[in-house]
């Protein structure tokens, strides 16, 4: 882990506001998203962030709160 | 043995219980009518009469922002004063009989809301800012001279407790949470006389019968000179609890006493001589009023920039003690397995957010595009109802151990509550921005029209009724583990090892605020002073052209039997005079 798990959920919380807005930022450079594909957008991203927070870094030990 | 607060000041500590079970209670049933009216003006499910959507708006608004907010306040003031002058109040019976004026308030103003959804005669479905024409049944206007009054009778329990602590200690300086509490009754004690004279003067006597009508100019104007600074009477509770317990929360202290007190009497003198700027769309009230008022909100901003830069500053103090570091780095050191911590910081950033919509709501002229929008709804669920009542939610898993001796039934499911409000708030307010951009208007029940549709630049209007639904249900979700959370703690057993009472240290401490700070005489007069300025010029230009009865003004709700005599009249008059016509016609063919 590199963040504990309630900072996980945090960040988490915090892409909800970047995914409702996500399509209002694409239109103004011409990238309409239809709901579908935005839903499929946003899932991918909160998949990145777990990958991201759950990848053992290498030589530090396993956070547990 | 621990150092809770039920243990040092265990009959205080059964009144703050009390007022905080009323606070739910009213938590519980004002959630209960804001999903049903999400779903309703949405169009997901409706299984009210539209005609009804009133009395629901009345529950919802009236149960809410008065009396779940106004509750929990008069308990975390009481916990404030006697923690922080270390002293039990002065009369413990004094205490229960305030309490009890506001539920006895309470309930007398609450049976007339409920009572709009029988066929009773009685009713009181004119919405939480309760100015002419919407008239109630007097019980309701009795109910809230009540509850006002205990709100009164409770600042002077917290005053008479500080003036006998001064006595003891004529050289200290006045504890912070204790000048918190009395900056935020002082402004609470000029911005209640609006409301005062409006029902005492105006709206009681009317529903009562005695005087035929009212200004509707004058009792919108002298609401609003209660209904702006209200919106600080909410809101200083919270900013107290972020100054006094975010930052010991978060593991260290607060950044400065001194920027605190500014912060609070700058809310003082200013939160009263604002009102109007809910008056920009008011024919009645000159540009220049309006003005002022815009002028004196932008001032209003200030010592809320104070406070995020303040309570930030803390934060990052009490992560850096915990080990964090870097520019950003140390917010990764910060409690966010703590839902006390998570749901503060959670609100305190979403009231950032209403900020912005805020400076929108006071500009004059962009007021003009959003005003009465469904916008404005979701501006005032981030303030209060994220800002404030998310606070409030998430410094109940810490008071209701220390009132109860109790330990937090479960801090997972805490820590999901928050986030969840969060989530949902972010859903539902989002899009009733959006919503207000394009001109839907709010306190509809059924907002669409015939033969008209709103249109949305991204996205439809149907994504956006989609996205109100979902974030009303995730907030209901969340309402119920909160309660699920406040029902399982109270039946758990005593337990021994809660955290001591407390609130933070701060790194700047109360001998490096200038004296004056604390002459709260002074303070007090230079905010009626701004009041007098604000208010005389257009409350005389209002009653000079409506004279303090108003122009003839016919009360709502008036009766279907009324319309149906109307129409009945128009009918007979439009016949007739038709008649008339053919015949004239006719003899004139002749
Ligand atoms: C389950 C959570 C909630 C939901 C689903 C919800 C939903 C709504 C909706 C849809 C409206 C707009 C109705 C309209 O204009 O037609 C509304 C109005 C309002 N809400 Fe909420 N709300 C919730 C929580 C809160 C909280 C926590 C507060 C304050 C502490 C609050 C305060 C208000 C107020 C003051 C109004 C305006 C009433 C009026 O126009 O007279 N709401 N709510
Ligand atoms: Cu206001």
């Amino acid at each position: 882990m590199r963040i504990s798990k309630g900072a996980l959920l945090i960040v988490i919380a915090f892409t909800a506001p970047l995914i409702v807005e996500l399509r209002t930022v694409l239109a103004w450079v011409n990238v309409e998203l239809t709901v579908l594909e935005s839903v499929v957008l946003s899932i991918g991203l909160i998949v990145l962030i777990l990958v991201w927070a759950l990848w053992p870094q290498e030589g530090t030990p396993q956070a547990t709160e | 043995m621990t150092n809770t607060y039920i243990e040092s000041f265990p009959a205080e500590a059964k009144v703050v219980r009390a007022a905080f079970y009323s606070s739910f209670l009213a938590l519980a049933i004002g959630g209960l009518f804001g999903i049903i009216q999400t779903l309703h003006r949405t169009g997901y499910y409706r299984f009210i009469d539209s005609a009804d959507y009133y009395t629901v708006l009345t529950a919802h608004g009236v149960f809410l922002v008065i009396t779940f907010t106004i509750f929990f306040l008069v308990a975390i003031f009481t916990w404030a004063i006697t923690t922080s002058l270390d002293r039990p109040v002065e009369d413990i019976r004094f205490t229960w009989f305030w309490y009890g004026l506001m539920v006895l308030g309470t309930i007398l103003a609450a049976v007339p809301i409920l009572a709009g959804f029988t066929d009773s005669e009685m009713s009181a479905s004119v919405l939480f800012t309760f100015y002419a024409p919407l008239q109630g049944h007097p019980l309701f206007y009795v109910g809230l001279v009540l509850f006002v009054v205990g709100t009164w009778l409770a600042g002077a329990d917290w005053f008479r407790s500080w003036l006998a602590w001064k006595q003891e200690n004529p050289d200290e300086r006045i504890p912070l949470p204790t000048f918190m509490v009395l900056t935020t009754m002082l402004m609470w004690y000029i911005a209640t006389l609006g409301v005062a004279a409006a029902i005492l003067l105006f709206l009681l006597p009317w529903s009562l019968g005695i005087i035929e009508s009212v200004n509707p100019l004058l009792t919108r104007t002298l609401f609003w000179f209660f209904g702006h600074p209200i919106v600080y009477f909410w809101l200083m509770p919270a900013y107290m609890m972020w100054y006094i317990m975010l930052p010991k929360i978060s593991g260290g202290k607060l950044f400065s006493d001194p920027l605190a007190r500014v912060v609070f009497v700058l809310f003082l003198i200013l939160s009263v001589p604002t009102g109007i700027h809910h008056q920009y769309l008011d024919p009645g009230i000159a540009e220049g009023f309006k003005f002022i008022a815009m002028t004196n909100t932008m001032f209003l901003l200030l010592p809320s920039l104070l406070t995020a830069f303040t309570v930030v500053a803390s934060m990052e103090h009490g992560a850096r003690q915990r080990g964090g570091s870097g520019y950003l780095g140390w917010l990764k050191a910060l409690p966010w397995r703590d839902p006390v911590f998570a749901g503060m910081a959670l609100a305190g950033l979403m009231f950032a957010a209403a900020g912005f919509s805020g400076m929108i709501n006071a500009g004059m002229n962009i007021n003009y595009l959003v005003h009465n929008t469904f916008w404005v709804v979701g501006h005032f669920h981030l303030t209060v109802g994220t800002g404030v009542a998310l606070t409030f939610m998430a410094v109940t898993y810490w008071f209701l151990p220390q009132v109860t001796g109790k330990a937090l039934w479960n801090r997972s499911v805490a820590l999901g509550q928050v986030v969840l409000w969060f989530v949902g708030m972010t859903f539902m307010s989002n899009a009733m921005h959006r919503a207000g951009l394009l001109g839907i208007p709010r306190r509809t029940a059924e907002p669409q029209y015939e033969g008209f549709e709103f249109e949305a630049a991204v996205g439809s209007v149907g994504e956006l009724d989609a996205q109100i639904a979902l974030g009303g249900l995730l907030l209901t979700l969340s309402l119920v583990l909160f309660f699920a959370n406040i029902i399982g703690t109270v039946l758990n057993n005593r337990s021994d090892d809660l955290p001591a009472n407390g609130y933070a240290d701060t790194l700047s401490g109360p001998s490096d605020a200038p004296l004056v700070l604390d002459n709260l005489k002074l303070w007090t007069a230079i905010a009626i002073v701004l009041v007098i300025f604000a208010y005389t010029f257009p409350l005389l230009s209002i009653i000079e052209r409506g004279g303090l009865f108003g122009p003839e003004l016919n009360e709502l709700p008036v009766s279907i039997g009324l319309g149906l005599e109307y129409l009945w009249t128009t009918v007979v008059t439009t016949v007739t005079s038709g008649v008339d016509t053919a015949i004239a016609i006719i003899t004139g063919v002749r």
